[in-house]
């Protein structure tokens, strides 16, 4: 299933209702937790992070302005809420992002659960070495497929910032990563 | 000084942006071009790409994996803000029609019997009586305790008067403190206004208009249960 960053669903067809609101977040779920695996490291603190962001999104819902899109403001609720959760970490002496050993396998086919695994770990290992906030830019970008000037605005930088970052940290993973 | 790149002489962040294909189409067909007469480059740039497909496959069994309970219970019963509730109607274009009346200082009805608890003096549309009584000392949270009017909810408005939603009768309404009492901003016939005495949502059951109305003049956040009471203890601004 190939997915872009673009909304699912147009304004025109919302009726706005409670149900309606929380439908589509409930759409949004996978991707949010894609994004939360990548931005925490762990499918386990991504799936925190993405619950902590749903109950924010509800709580605040009258923050968002109708017309703009819901993904982008979830996305940012998430990246703002894990720099918090950092921050909190850090003062309680919480050590930073870890790649766990026991990342739950993602498909139940034997083999291909060994592989992605290990995709898993090899990525999130490698996008945790990077400073967050070229993590967030390119997860955004690479992974999420939003444009730079959605992720920008997601991230709330100038488009010349994100593209510097991407830039970053691309040359940053090539140099972690050996050669193919 | 560094000099501009070109689709010629590209930087790394012109390669980056042929990587996400965020170039202006001719540009994409330049630097494909020059990759071609580039191996340097072309090796960059496929490395890139296929750390950038590898990035996307390692984390894409989420987008198919069945959600845990625990997020979808977190977005079907999470409490939901009910300020959106009121806020939602704004985009309906209730908020243009009731904004206007309000600036008017009309109040309008629907088939309306005003109730003898409102009256008109010296010009402006006032509370009196049960009514009157319920807007200086009942709580939202007393509900029908009794007769007269059921509060929703209170609020410090634009010009700080405080202003209450009220439910009386077959009747909703905003009533704003002043000098002289409280002054009615809004009255309108309440849609099955017979089922007033049995429990109901505040914010889903509030008329359009209603809703349209205070979010039109309500400064900053609703009084909360704490507020109101000391609002009301003090008696009303």
């Amino acid at each position: 299933m190939e997915e872009t960053g673009s909304p699912a669903v147009k304004d025109a067809d919302m009726d706005w209702s409670d149900e309606d609101i929380r439908a589509r977040i409930v759409q949004l779920l996978p991707r949010l937790r894609r994004f939360a695996a990548a931005l925490t490291g762990s499918i386990a603190d991504g799936d925190d992070l993405v619950q902590d962001t749903v109950e924010r999104a509800l709580k605040n819902l009258h923050r968002w302005e109708p017309g703009t899109r819901l993904d982008s403001w979830m996305f940012r609720i998430a990246k703002n809420r894990f720099i918090d959760t950092r921050r909190s970490h850090k003062r309680s002496g919480v050590v930073g992002t870890e790649v766990p050993e026991d990342a739950p396998a993602m498909v139940s086919d034997g083999a291909r659960a060994a592989d992605a695994r290990l995709m898993l770990k090899d990525v999130a290992g490698a996008l945790a070495r990077l400073p967050l906030e070229q993590r967030e830019a390119l997860v955004l970008v690479s992974v999420e497929g939003f444009s730079y000037r959605d992720a920008a605005d997601v991230l709330e930088i100038p488009i010349g910032t994100l593209t510097s970052r991407i830039a970053r940290a691309r040359e940053a993973l090539a140099e972690f990563a050996p050669e193919g | 000084m560094e000099q501009e790149p070109t689709p010629e002489m590209p930087n790394k962040e012109m390669l980056n942006a042929f990587i996400d294909g965020e170039l202006a189409p001719k540009d994409m067909e330049r630097i494909a071009a020059l990759l071609a007469e580039r191996p340097d480059l072309d090796q960059w740039v496929r490395r890139q790409e296929e750390m950038r497909v590898g990035m996307k496959d390692a984390f894409s069994d989420l987008l198919s994996a069945a959600p845990p309970d625990r997020l979808l219970a977190a977005a079907k019963t999470a409490p939901l803000s009910w300020r959106w509730r009121i806020k939602r109607f704004t985009t309906e274009r209730v908020l243009a029609s009731a904004g206007a009346m309000l600036a008017l200082g009309l109040v309008i009805g629907v088939a309306l019997q005003p109730p003898s608890e409102i009256v008109t003096r010296g010009g402006q549309v006032m509370a009196q009586g049960a009514l009157a009584t319920a807007l200086n000392d009942r709580l939202a949270s007393d509900g029908y305790a009794g007769a007269g009017a059921r509060i929703g909810i209170s609020f410090r408005n634009r010009d700080g008067r405080d202003c209450r939603t009220f439910e009386a009768g077959a009747q909703s309404g905003l009533a704003c403190h002043g000098d002289k009492g409280w002054a009615i901003a809004l009255l309108i016939a309440r849609p099955n206004a017979e089922s007033s005495g049995a429990y109901r949502m505040a914010g889903s059951e509030m008329p359009d208009a209603l809703r349209a109305a205070v979010t039109a003049s309500i400064a900053g956040e609703p009084f909360d249960a704490a507020a109101e009471k000391e609002a009301r203890d003090r008696g009303w601004k």
